[in-house]
């Protein structure tokens, strides 16, 4: 497996994601200039780089992107803290897991941005309004999967475990959590997804930090440099943690516990 | 006394009237049982009564059906704009190996550009009007069922594809028979996230942009301080996404998913 052929592999896969930047690149750089487009109205690649300079030195940028990556831990891990023990709890009595689902269902469609007025009057506006919005993207949705994770588990295999001795925590360690796992991550992965858009409108909306509001200031000033450099920042960020994290993780979840099953 | 009472609340649930309303009506009677008790400042925390009167009043006005009709075109139209576009690009990069390894990367990445944060740029294009709520909107749907229509055509077995070649069908009729019909579950999917997405990003830009529209209400109340009509607007983006779903989605999956495809778990 290792060895010259799987560094070619390697280097060629590497290639083939890159090459497509490269282009939208060139082409991004060959349309500003043939076109004459005002930096007020687009900005040609080199100006990027240069806001990207420019805010990377004065500390600026590191900034937002970790006060909004601190929220989203922040609000992700409450969220996840409290949802998952309590889908369990539900999702172990079939009466009480059908009363719950369609309200739940009802929730996550709500999921983050239409808390925003509510959250900035209750929590007015600034971190506190945030981590709600967060939290509620990733609850909802997150308790919702738990829930439909430990219902679909077969009786059978609880009426094994039992039978074969497990107590009440083995049987809640060793099927219900496992069983329940692979659905439980699909709805941080999905959760996540909603959070993320969640934060931006949010952070557009009610707070001084953070790549939301990194943009909208930007946009006061007609810095649509800063914009698309925030704009490009929101993207890599969202796809690091999607693919490198999140992606993986599921997949392995999946493959260890659960069925094969169509990725969104 | 607890199984009694589980096996009644399952008895009153098994009546299909109630299968989904049931549920609703407890969460209505603790809202107003905790309404009552005035544990929070009544500014802050209206009752179920209150939010009713909002909901009479703003009828009556012709306000309320006004802006839900609003939102629920945008939405319809960024549904349309973004199969028409979706559909056959989707197609188009799925369909040959080269395309799909070279736009796949980008699709990736312009998907993951939250819709949201393209709203400052757009609002210097356009300024705070209805194109950039549209364009907003759009972009989000066409990406998702641009993503999945192109999985949707690369999931289609090759074999399946060399069966009907060998069986004398011309290429427009493996498009047509074969390569349509695999990739629709997927490219439902698409839709379905795609709508998802696009209900959110439209309730984000109708809040940012502010015209017209149940997000528009929403913040517009938030100026004002009224929580009755904020939680008024949060109740109909909820039972407008259960009607998109019901009457929309639901049929044209099983429409769908029972003819061509694999019976998958709905999210």
């Amino acid at each position: 497996m290792r060895g010259p052929a799987f560094l070619f592999r390697w280097l060629r896969e590497v290639t083939w994601f890159v090459a497509p930047f490269v282009v939208l690149l060139g082409v991004w750089w060959a349309a500003v200039r043939i076109s004459h487009v005002p930096l007020r109205v687009f900005p040609a690649p080199g100006d990027v780089a240069q806001a990207f300079q420019a805010q990377a030195h004065t500390g600026a940028l590191m900034a937002h992107i970790w006060a909004s990556l601190r929220r989203v831990a922040i609000g992700t891990s409450l969220a996840i803290a409290a949802s998952i023990p309590l889908g369990v709890a539900i999702g172990t009595n079939r009466t009480v897991a059908a009363l719950f689902t369609p309200i739940l269902r009802f929730f996550s469609v709500l999921a983050g941005i239409a808390w925003i007025p509510l959250a900035t009057l209750w929590f007015g506006y600034g971190f506190g309004a945030i981590t709600f919005i967060i939290f509620n993207a990733v609850f909802f949705i997150v308790l919702y999967n738990t829930i439909l994770g430990v219902t679909s588990i077969p009786q059978v295999l609880r009426d094994a475990a039992r039978s074969l001795g497990a107590n009440r925590w083995q049987v809640l360690v060793e099927v219900l959590l496992p069983g329940a796992l692979p659905n439980i991550v699909t709805g941080i992965r999905t959760g996540m997804g909603f959070a993320w858009r969640g934060l931006i409108a949010a952070e557009i909306i009610a707070t001084n930090a953070g790549l939301g509001y990194m943009l909208f200031l930007a946009r006061d000033f007609y810095r649509t440099e800063v914009i698309v450099l925030g704009m490009i920042l929101i993207g890599v960020l969202w796809v690091f943690l999607d693919r490198l994290l999140l992606a993986p993780v599921e997949r392995r979840t999946i493959e260890r516990w659960g069925l094969a099953r169509p990725v969104p | 006394m607890r199984p009694s009472l589980l096996r009644t609340l399952h008895l009153l649930l098994a009546h299909p009237a109630l299968q989904g309303a049931g549920p609703f009506l407890l969460v209505i009677a603790l809202w107003a049982v905790v309404a009552e008790l005035r544990i929070y400042p009544r500014a802050f925390f209206p009752s179920p009564g209150e939010v009713l009167l909002a909901f009479a009043a703003l009828m009556s006005k012709g306000i309320l059906p006004a802006y839900v009709q609003d939102s629920v075109t945008r939405l319809a139209v960024g549904a349309a704009a973004g199969t028409v576009v979706g559909i056959p690009l989707g197609f188009l990069i799925g369909l040959s190996p080269t395309s799909y390894r070279f736009f796949w990367p980008l699709v990736l990445f312009f998907q993951a550009i939250g819709d949201i944060a393209w709203l400052p740029i757009l609002l210097i294009w356009f300024g705070f009007t209805l194109t950039t709520v549209t364009f907003v909107l759009v972009y989000t749907v066409i990406f998702p069922m641009i993503f999945n229509t192109a999985l949707g055509v690369r999931s289609v077995p090759l074999e399946m594809i060399r069966a009907a070649q060998s069986l004398g069908a011309s290429p427009a009729r493996v498009l047509w028979e074969v390569l349509i019909p695999g990739a629709l579950p997927n490219i439902i999917t698409g839709l379905r996230n795609g709508l998802g997405y696009g209900w959110r990003a439209l309730i984000a830009a109708e809040i940012i942009v502010g015209t017209s529209g149940i997000g528009f209400m929403m913040f517009d109340a938030r100026r004002s301080g009224s929580v009755v009509e904020m939680i008024l607007g949060m109740i109909l983006l909820g039972l407008l996404w259960y009607a998109v779903d019901a009457w929309v989605l639901r049929p044209l999956e099983q429409a769908t998913v029972e003819r061509w495809g694999l019976v998958r778990p709905a999210s």
